[in-house]
């Protein structure tokens, strides 16, 4: 789907609560979205539930997505993410006081409009910049979070390699994110 | 290692959902009062984003649309705060510890691994010679202070690994609060060096349980 349509998407969904909008938009992602849970070694049950919880705050949220400050796709994963954060979280052996800390610290930031722009633009600088390998590097490392010795396995790669290159691609990062 | 590649790893992790929780805080109020980091952030989560947009599709089996219509535990938005206020609440009622006159800690135990803790300096107040077992990150909340390696003021962040001896002071006029994470006990040298090695050395064992 198009980033523009999935736009529009949402567009209905804050003006006029648009189910049917709302059932494209969960068409789209809760596949993707249940995939990037398995991804990172949740079992299939708790994906199923963490991707529900995803979409519903999507959903009941909607009036805090701002299509000029980031991609309908940023702001999903970043929902995404904290969700998989609280998972681990809840899940560890350690005990937290009160009611721990992730009420507070996923809240949605501040961003620019203009730098949202730039943001783009070092994104195609990224994209073009980085071979196919690198990019299934990235995805692999910070998307599913992998291990290097993981990494190293399923590429069928020396672990020693792995962790130079991806070393070697945050230093190029670094490059791009100035 | 370079400064820079430290500090973007911190992103990078925290954009990622990797921290525990101790780096998470800290990480999340940098964010907050540091603007470029926080452009940072943004650009990595929009690569991050991309990939679940060409992620490909396992289909959930048992969840249709109006299940997250009607799912009635997501409570609607709340007023963000700074992370820092909402979990140390105002800082001028937490029962902070003297260590030595002017220097004052207050640490959450929040992680099993890092330890997180606020530090208070008075005005020119400085802190002895010292280097640090683990990886030390101070990020300053108000005021500011300097050492051998420059001045650091609210939003700037400062990480020491074993190779950094400094000696940091706080402004003459503001003082500072900041924000640390110590990855393991630091090290002293100087006049009371091994007075305060021998303290960290005695708390240690009051931490094991």
């Amino acid at each position: 789907m198009e980033k523009s349509s999935l736009n529009n998407l949402m567009n209905r969904i804050q003006k006029n609560r648009d189910e049917i909008a709302f059932s494209e938009i969960f068409d789209f992602f809760a596949p993707k979205i249940n995939a990037y849970f398995i991804q990172n070694r949740i079992k299939i049950e708790s994906s199923e539930e963490l991707t529900q919880e995803v979409l519903s705050t999507v959903w009941v949220k909607s009036n805090l997505y701002d299509s000029t400050k980031s991609a309908l796709s940023t702001w999903i994963f970043t929902i995404a993410r904290n969700k998989k954060i609280d998972f681990f979280r809840k899940n560890s052996k350690i005990n937290f006081q009160e009611e721990d800390i992730r009420e507070f610290l996923y809240q949605d930031r501040e961003v620019d409009p203009i730098e949202e722009n730039e943001a783009k633009k070092q994104i195609e600088r990224i994209n073009n910049e980085l071979d196919e390998q690198q990019k299934i590097m990235i995805k692999m490392n910070f998307f599913e979070n992998k291990s290097h010795k993981k990494i190293a396995d399923e590429l069928e790669i020396p672990l020693g390699t792995v962790k130079s290159r991806i070393r070697h691609i945050l230093t190029k990062m670094q490059g791009f994110l100035r | 290692m370079n400064g820079t590649v430290v500090k973007n790893q911190l992103i990078f992790d925290f954009a990622s959902g990797i921290l525990g929780p101790a780096k998470s805080l800290f990480a999340s109020t940098y964010l907050q009062l540091n603007s470029n980091a926080s452009k940072i952030s943004n650009t990595f989560e929009n690569m991050l984003g991309e990939n679940l947009m060409d992620n490909e599709n396992i289909h959930p089996k048992n969840l249709k649309y109006t299940d997250c219509i009607n799912n009635e535990n997501i409570q609607s938005a709340s007023n963000p705060k700074d992370p820092v206020t909402s979990f140390f609440g105002n800082l001028n009622n937490l029962n902070w510890k003297q260590v030595y006159k002017g220097f004052k800690e207050y640490t959450a135990s929040i992680d099993d691994k890092d330890e997180l803790k606020l530090i208070k300096m008075d005005p020119g107040v400085s802190v002895p010679l010292h280097s640090h077992g683990g990886k030390e990150y101070i990020l300053v909340l108000e005021g500011s202070f300097c050492d051998e390696y420059g001045e650091y003021s609210k939003g700037d962040i400062q990480i020491n690994d074993q190779k950094i001896k400094h000696t940091p002071i706080a402004s003459k006029d503001t003082g500072c609060v900041c924000l640390s994470i110590t990855e393991k006990d630091v090290i002293f040298f100087g006049k009371y060096g091994s007075f305060l090695n021998l303290f960290t050395f005695i708390k240690s064992f009051f931490k094991q349980k």
